[in-house]
């Protein structure tokens, strides 16, 4: 490190059994696999990688228009399109195995079996690091939040998918529960090693020309500045209650953004809808959390964890 | 249909505004200088544009690329909502940054001797690269054109340079033959029997043409439009439904091989 810079800082964190080189992730469902980012990202420089959501087998996705524009963000209901966990391990993994950087794979599932089917699946694969389970997905009829808004399915999904992975596992809250504490506190029993939030606020868009909603499933996720006030709370009230390492997300543009998730308690944070308003994004965070560090005299960026006065 | 190599680099530039003059009500002619996605694009691709740096609204939006002249690009685009509003306020001199060249754009088979270019209101954006790429390489280009009135006619200046042939039709006759557009493809399909069509415009016009092509016999290509979030490939949010499954518009497409589209009346397209 160039000494004129200042001081080195130390922007390594740990999750699980994983250790990241700095706590700036991609969030589930916005980076594809990565390879679509190649040219405006440098993998290696990224604290992990968490690809699209995966269930066992492919997944259509929710009928077109998937996505609609609102204030400061945006809603989807792309339905976990995916080409199921066999492709996957096909085509992305191989790729991915080849990219000096950490791989989160997202877990969907319709059913507890779904879920545990998809993790043993992937338990087998060396070049997966950790595992997050979504029991938070707002887009799909069937399983997806539902598992995450119940204290006792919530802790049933970790449970069953812990005893079939030795693997990290990050089990993905929703934001859409009355009390997201309990939600965390039940799947940290059940032997999560982290849990990460918050997935997309449940939302509608209505055309006032058509009177029709602006998505063709009625109701979708929100995401993007939006929503960040509201995912900063919960991630400062889950940190509190559980003592696993937070991942945090929602509305993260850019490295002060990241600042305010790990001061509210996060470990680590993911980069979602910025990477479409900028596919380089996540670049930028990693680039800007270590200046901020620097200019504040911080010589670890784990320093800043929970670090928000009363 | 050869597919993008995924390998194609996608570029991040910083562009300047050269011009931004209003054609015709509610349409502009942006004119920006990008050397660098200039030097590559292909007719038919697009570049994924940030209007925005502020949080009022944060995604880009997806503009074809009209023309290439030298180091600037053009762009036809149509004052539709928050985006294009904004998009009309930038004045020369302005900086701007786009994602690029993006997307599948036209494919011109070996052997074409005459091609029909069919573009329905702004879809004539797409086609003014494609008319003089065409024309260069030496096919006979007819032009049917179709919009609301005369001056929606948006491209003319392009296709009366390149195309040998224009036909316009307007729906209320202020130009051309009144009517739909389609009208004219009927009969320019039987009387300058085209080797291939290429389309462009509202989709329920486009799916008439590709099925009037289809009776001809005549293979065709068809532009489509998504709403699009990432623009490259990432988010799946502008699917269309193929015969070879679910492809994304932005990197499969927007041109598709029309017999390849599966049209499904249960999309709602993106309103125009
Ligand atoms: C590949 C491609 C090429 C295009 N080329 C052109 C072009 O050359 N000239 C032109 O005028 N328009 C073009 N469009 C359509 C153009 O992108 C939209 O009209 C524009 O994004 C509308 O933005 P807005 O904020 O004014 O409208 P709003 O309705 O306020 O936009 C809200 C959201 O919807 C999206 N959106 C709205 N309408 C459309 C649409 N018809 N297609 C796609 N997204 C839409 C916007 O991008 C935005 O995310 C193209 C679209 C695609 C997909
Ligand atoms: C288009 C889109 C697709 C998403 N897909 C998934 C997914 O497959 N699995 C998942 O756990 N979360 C998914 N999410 C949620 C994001 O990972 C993230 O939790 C959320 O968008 C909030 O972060 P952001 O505001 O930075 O985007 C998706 C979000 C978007 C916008
Ligand atoms: S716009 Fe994101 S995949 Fe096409």
């Amino acid at each position: 490190m160039d000494s004129s810079k200042g001081i080195n800082v130390d922007m390594r964190v740990r999750i699980g059994a994983l250790e990241l080189r700095n706590p700036v992730m991609t969030a589930s469902g916005t980076f594809a696999s990565g390879k679509e980012y190649a040219d405006f990202v440098d993998l290696s420089r990224l604290g992990a990688v968490v690809t699209k959501g995966v269930s066992m087998k492919p997944w259509a996705g929710n009928a077109s228009p998937r996505i609609a524009e609102t204030a400061s963000g945006m809603l989807n209901s792309i339905g976990l399109q995916n080409p199921g966990v066999e492709a996957f391990c096909a085509k992305d993994l191989p790729w991915l195995a080849t990219q000096d950087v950490p791989v989160i794979v997202n877990v969907s599932g319709h059913s507890l079996a779904e879920y545990v089917a998809v993790a043993e699946r992937l338990d087998s694969e060396s070049a997966v690091d950790a595992l997050e389970v979504n029991i938070s997905c707002p887009n799909v009829d069937e399983g997806g939040m539902a598992f995450g808004t119940d204290c006792t399915s919530a802790a049933d999904v970790t449970r069953a998918v812990r005893a079939v992975t030795s693997k990290t596992l990050i089990v993905k809250l929703s934001p859409n529960v009355t009390d997201v504490t309990e939600i965390a506190r039940a799947v940290e029993a059940e032997g999560a090693d982290a849990v990460s939030l918050i997935n997309t606020l449940l939302g509608m868009a209505i055309d006032t020309d058509t009177w029709k909603p602006k998505l063709a499933r009625s109701v979708g996720g929100l995401s993007g500045p939006a929503i960040k006030p509201v995912a900063v709370r919960m991630v400062w009230q889950v940190a509190s209650a559980v003592s696993i390492p937070v991942v945090g997300m929602g509305g993260i543009m850019n490295a002060e953004d990241a600042v305010e998730f790990m001061l509210a308690g996060a470990t680590a944070v993911a980069v979602g809808t910025a990477n479409f308003v900028d596919p380089g994004a996540t670049m930028r965070v990693v680039d800007g959390l270590e200046q901020y560090c620097r200019l504040r005299g911080l010589d670890r960026v784990s320093a800043m964890t929970g670090a928000v006065s009363r | 249909m050869t597919l993008p190599a995924e390998t194609e680099r996608k570029l991040l530039e910083r562009v300047t505004v050269l011009a931004n003059d209003r054609v015709t009500e509610g349409v502009g002619l942006l004119v920006l200088e990008s050397p660098r996605v200039a030097r590559v694009v292909r007719p038919g691709q697009f570049v994924h544009l940030r209007i925005s740096t502020g949080t009022d609204f944060v995604l880009r939006r997806p503009f074809s690329i009209h023309r290439v002249e030298e180091d600037r690009l053009h762009i036809l685009y149509q004052v539709l909502g928050t985006g294009t509003r904004a998009l009309a306020e930038k004045r020369r001199g302005e900086e701007m940054d786009l994602i690029g060249p993006l997307g599948h754009g036209w494919h011109i088979p070996d052997g074409v001797a005459h091609a029909l270019l069919v573009a329905g209101g702004l879809g004539a954006a797409p086609m003014g690269m494609l008319a003089e790429e065409l024309s260069a390489a030496g096919v006979a280009v007819t032009v049917a054109q179709g919009a609301p009135c005369a001056d929606r006619l948006v491209g003319r200046g392009v296709f009366d340079a390149t195309a040998r042939r224009v036909e316009t039709a307007t729906d209320d006759g202020s130009e051309g033959q009144r009517g739909f557009v389609t009208a004219l493809v009927e009969s320019l399909l039987v009387s300058d029997r085209p080797d291939i069509v290429y389309v462009c415009g509202p989709e329920p016009m486009a799916r008439i043409v590709t099925a009037q092509a289809a009776a001809a016999s005549v293979p065709c290509q068809v532009s489509l439009e998504r709403l699009m979030a990432c623009g490259i490939g990432a988010c799946l949010s502008c699917v269309v439904t193929t015969r070879d499954g679910q492809r994304r518009a932005c990197v499969d497409g927007p041109v598709f091989d029309a017999e390849s589209v599966v049209w499904d009346t249960s999309e709602i397209p993106p309103k125009h």
